[in-house]
């Protein structure tokens, strides 16, 4: 049986079959069509007609659920990740897994079309090496991103002592992993 | 595998007890994606490719350690699946594993997930994947919630896997 104690690994390993098989074009449609759509449809359901309160629920129950250590802060306009130890990303790194060329990619590929769908976008940074952040706005709201420590105050991952170690991927106001910035 | 002498019978660690059981939403999706995008024949190719390469750590100790490292791995693996209940029996040169309770059909079920019809077919590609490059033999007997998996460490006269007795996953 194909499990879910290990599920990050073979779910890492699957993306990479996928690009031998049918490229990037694939694992997109994949990411959008059978996790974004199909697997995810109980984050859909809270999210799209719920908006930040239905993110504070899914991702509550998803990150507790994977043991995440994580911390939220949220106003009327903004809901903000920061993500200190993803469980993961951490589960390929300590049992040195990587078959895919940016498994951190795959967040933003089934996230960003449900947040398209419920009608926000996505400040997102991650650092390869299980630490990232994320601030969702209604696509209506064109404020930048907070600065570091300005919103989610010590909690702020980009504080850690460790953020800098890693190669780290930007998306600004973005729905898809194409839309990487750096 | 960076250490390949990791405590029990699972070659993969993680620093929780047991995997998130919502995970098998994923699982059961990714079978009905790769079937609508790649047919039957797809999906296969992808369960025993996967058997064959990322499970290499599992069947390498298999062929290694004989058919005790299949009932260590059969142990260790149900239990960190949330929700499974299961026993292994090791019997003569066999292993038999009965799945009372299948932890990703009972959570598919529980949420009201549709689940693929061919879900169980993957126990057997997967198995067999494994136990046959390890020069062992799996069949499959069962499914839709319970299920017999037998591993035999000699496969010679072993009868073909018989696909009728793998049970469809009704609507």
């Amino acid at each position: 049986m194909i499990g879910a104690y290990d599920f990050c690994g073979h779910y890492e390993w699957t993306f990479a079959w996928l690009e031998r098989e049918g490229g990037l074009e694939l694992v997109r449609d994949y990411w959008k069509e059978a996790i974004s759509v199909d697997s995810q449809r109980h984050a859909r359901d809270l999210i799209v007609p719920q908006g930040i309160a239905g993110m504070q629920k899914y991702w509550q129950h998803t990150l507790e659920e994977e043991s995440a250590e994580f911390a939220f802060t949220s106003d009327k306009e903004t809901f903000r990740i920061d993500m200190h130890d993803c469980p993961s990303k951490g589960f390929l790194l300590r049992n040195d897994l990587e078959q895919y060329c940016d498994y951190c990619d795959h967040c933003i590929g089934w996230i960003g079309p449900m947040i398209q769908d419920a009608g926000f976008v996505i400040d997102h940074e991650h650092n390869h090496l299980g630490k990232c952040w994320w601030e969702f706005r209604a696509k209506e709201n064109t404020a930048a991103p907070s600065e570091s420590g300005t919103f989610a105050g010590d909690r702020d991952v980009r504080l850690a002592d460790d953020w800098n170690q890693g190669q780290k991927d930007r998306f600004k106001r973005s729905v898809s992993d194409e839309e990487k910035v750096n | 595998m960076s250490d390949p002498g990791k405590v029990g019978g699972l070659p993969y660690q993680d620093t929780k007890p047991y995997g998130a059981a919502d995970f098998y939403f994923a699982i059961n999706a990714t079978f009905r994606f790769l079937i609508q995008r790649l047919g039957h024949e797809g999906w296969r190719r992808y369960l025993d490719e996967m058997a064959a390469n990322y499970y290499r750590p599992v069947w390498t100790r298999w062929k290694q350690g004989g058919i005790s490292a299949v009932a260590s791995y059969l142990r260790d693996f149900f239990a960190a699946e949330p929700g499974a209940e299961t026993t292994v029996q090791a019997i003569g040169d066999s292993v038999v594993l009965d799945v009372h309770v299948c932890p990703a059909i009972k959570h598919l079920r529980e949420h009201g997930r549709e689940i693929v019809p061919e879900f169980c077919q993957h126990c057997y590609f997967q198995g067999e994947g494994m136990a046959s490059r390890a020069g062992m033999a799996m069949r499959l007997e069962g499914g839709a919630g319970s299920c017999r998996q037998t591993f035999y460490a000699d496969p010679v006269g072993v009868p073909e896997q018989d696909m009728a007795k793998i049970r469809r996953v009704s609507a």
